[in-house]
């Protein structure tokens, strides 16, 4: 436990020094809200009774646990295993689930920060009125989280090299982004690609996230997209788990 | 004395290629001993199976009596390593980085300590990416000691390094010896092996080819001195090659070496045929042959390309 401890450490050191982390998992997610904020102000859209802030708000913290969750994670694991930083621990009694554990805490640590950071500038910056409850908003932050770190582990288990890493990771987060409704609303998709859109992982968080942290909505309500989501973080995390590689 | 290190019958394939064919050597306590022999003749492979990073196909691996391939975890206690290429975090402080080593094993050598005998004291808030060649070299080794092992192994301890940093790290593996140590070091500079290992294997195409003290290894090649005579001019040459020397004689150009274990004897009759041709040598040197004498005899081939 003391050795998790000071691997959760070490994992947050490191990642308050590499600034595309920061950039990507900080600063990029908070730059969208704030945009948002500024072009919506008030703003309704005719299809849902919220304002458009409020609406989009939900698929910014989408964005920002894919930052940490597949980003972060797929280019930082390759790119450590690739440099034989694995490998050179591997000779020390340090055991290989510590080091996992460690980025899993560190990780899950990120996104809650993130999730916070988030809420409050929503809240003190644009007014948006947060509806939900904290132990239910928190259950399903937990769930995207699991859901994306299962999916960036799964990367690393498909991807060699770090370069390929960056590419493919940041691929992955922009189809995510843009076909789960984050930058517009699924809505204004053609139906074909808003079936599409609606089976993918972003999409189903979208709006789980935006019916419990905005409109406090119960699981009943939002089984299906759960389900989604569920569905997601398990078959990841069994992939995941089939494909992993220490080296 | 007693064994530390036990190696019999090592074999490991890639593919179509023998990477080690049939290795057995062992190491006492206090030894260092150097694995000597070009790129590719699979002195990497062989200490990182005793390490534990690879399985061989077949073979057995005692370390300190345990048996290293079936309980690699036990051993991880006992030995230090130095890998060929150390990677580290890029973005983590000299210091940080042996304290975290440090945190791994039950034991540590305290980071101050550490750090004043591979001389980065001053380095110790530098980010590792910020390192030479020399210093990123001393804190691999800083960090292959942070557990006092007793069996420490360095792969290619000096590869790439100025003479300078190559010196610094002769001296840390001396002091090893001195405290007790039993050190495993690869490498392909013959000078490095002569220097600091009292026996050495060397390894060619996977195979331990020779094994004994360097000088002995010398002497077993009957190549005990060499006399290196360059720009000897035709007559001479062919005067020297008929005067049916005690030893063996290589031309190259018009250079020739004697091999020889009557140093003395060879120089007096050069010396006297030159003379008596009223011939003066340019330049006449006798030196002790060395292990890359011994590869070549061993081989027919160069130790470094």
């Amino acid at each position: 436990m003391k050795i998790l401890g000071r691997q959760v450490m070490l994992e947050m050191r490191l990642f308050l020094r590499r600034k595309d982390d920061l950039f990507w998992t900080v600063a990029f997610p908070v730059f969208f809200i704030v945009l948002f904020g500024l072009i919506y102000g008030d703003m309704q859209w005719d299809f849902v009774d919220l304002r458009a802030i409020e609406y989009i708000m939900p698929g910014i913290v989408v964005m920002a646990l894919m930052t940490s969750g597949i980003m972060a994670t797929a280019s930082g694991f390759v790119e450590e295993r690739e440099r034989g930083i694995y490998r050179r621990l591997s000779l020390t009694p340090l055991k290989r689930h510590t080091i996992l554990g460690g980025q899993l805490v560190q990780r899950y640590i990120v996104i809650l920060v993130q999730t916070a950071l988030l809420l409050v500038v929503g809240v003190l910056a644009f007014n948006i009125s947060i509806q939900g409850n904290p132990l239910w908003v928190w259950l399903v932050v937990t769930l995207g989280a699991l859901c994306f770190l299962s999916i960036g582990f799964l990367l690393t288990g498909l991807i060699k090299t770090a370069r390929a890493a960056n590419g493919i990771s940041m691929v992955v987060f922009f189809m995510l982004m843009f076909l789960g409704g984050i930058f517009f609303p699924t809505e204004m998709m053609p139906d074909f690609l808003r079936t599409f859109s609606g089976v993918l992982p972003s999409t189903s968080l979208n709006d789980v996230f935006r019916a419990v942290i905005i409109m406090d909505l119960g699981a009943g309500e939002i089984w299906r997209e759960l389900l989604i989501a569920g569905g997601w973080s398990v078959g990841s995390l069994l992939v995941a788990v089939r494909l992993f590689r220490w080296e | 004395m007693s064994t530390v290190v036990e190696v019999k019958d090592l074999t490991k394939r890639y593919g179509n290629l023998i990477a080690v064919d049939g290795v057995s050597f062992s190491v006492e306590e206090g030894e260092v001993f150097g694995v000597l022999g070009p790129n590719g003749a699979g002195k990497t492979t062989t200490v990182e199976i005793i390490e534990g990073l690879r399985k061989p196909d077949s073979g057995e691996v005692r370390v300190c009596g345990i048996d290293a391939l079936r309980e690699p975890a036990r051993i991880k206690d006992l030995i230090g390593v130095q890998l060929q290429a150390t990677s580290l975090y890029d973005r983590i402080r000299v210091k940080e980085a042996v304290d975290l080593f440090g945190g791994y094993y039950r034991k540590a050598i305290p980071t101050a300590t550490l750090l004043e005998e591979v001389s980065l004291t001053d380095k110790q808030g530098s980010y590792v990416d910020g390192l030479s060649g020399g210093q990123r070299q001393r804190l691999a080794l800083a960090l292959a000691l942070v557990n006092d092992p007793g069996v420490v192994f360095l792969d290619e301890p000096t590869t790439g390094l100025d003479p300078q940093a190559r010196r610094n790290v002769w001296s840390i593996v001396r002091s090893l010896q001195e405290r007790g140590k039993t050190v495993i070091l690869t490498t392909h500079y013959m000078e490095e092996a002569e220097q600091l290992c009292g026996r050495v294997a060397i390894m060619d195409l996977g195979k331990v080819i020779a094994l004994d003290r360097p000088s002995a290894l010398v002497a077993a090649a009957g190549l005990q001195s060499t006399i290196e005579l360059t720009a000897v001019p035709e007559t001479l040459r062919s005067a020297l090659v008929e005067a049916d020397l005690p030893g063996r004689i290589s031309e190259d150009g018009d250079q020739m070496l004697v091999y020889t274990a009557k140093p003395s004897h060879v120089l007096k009759e050069v010396t006297r045929i030159a003379a008596d041709r009223d011939i003066d040598l340019e330049s006449i040197s006798v030196r002790r042959a060395t292990l890359e004498d011994v590869f070549l005899a061993l081989t027919g081939k160069q130790l470094r390309e």
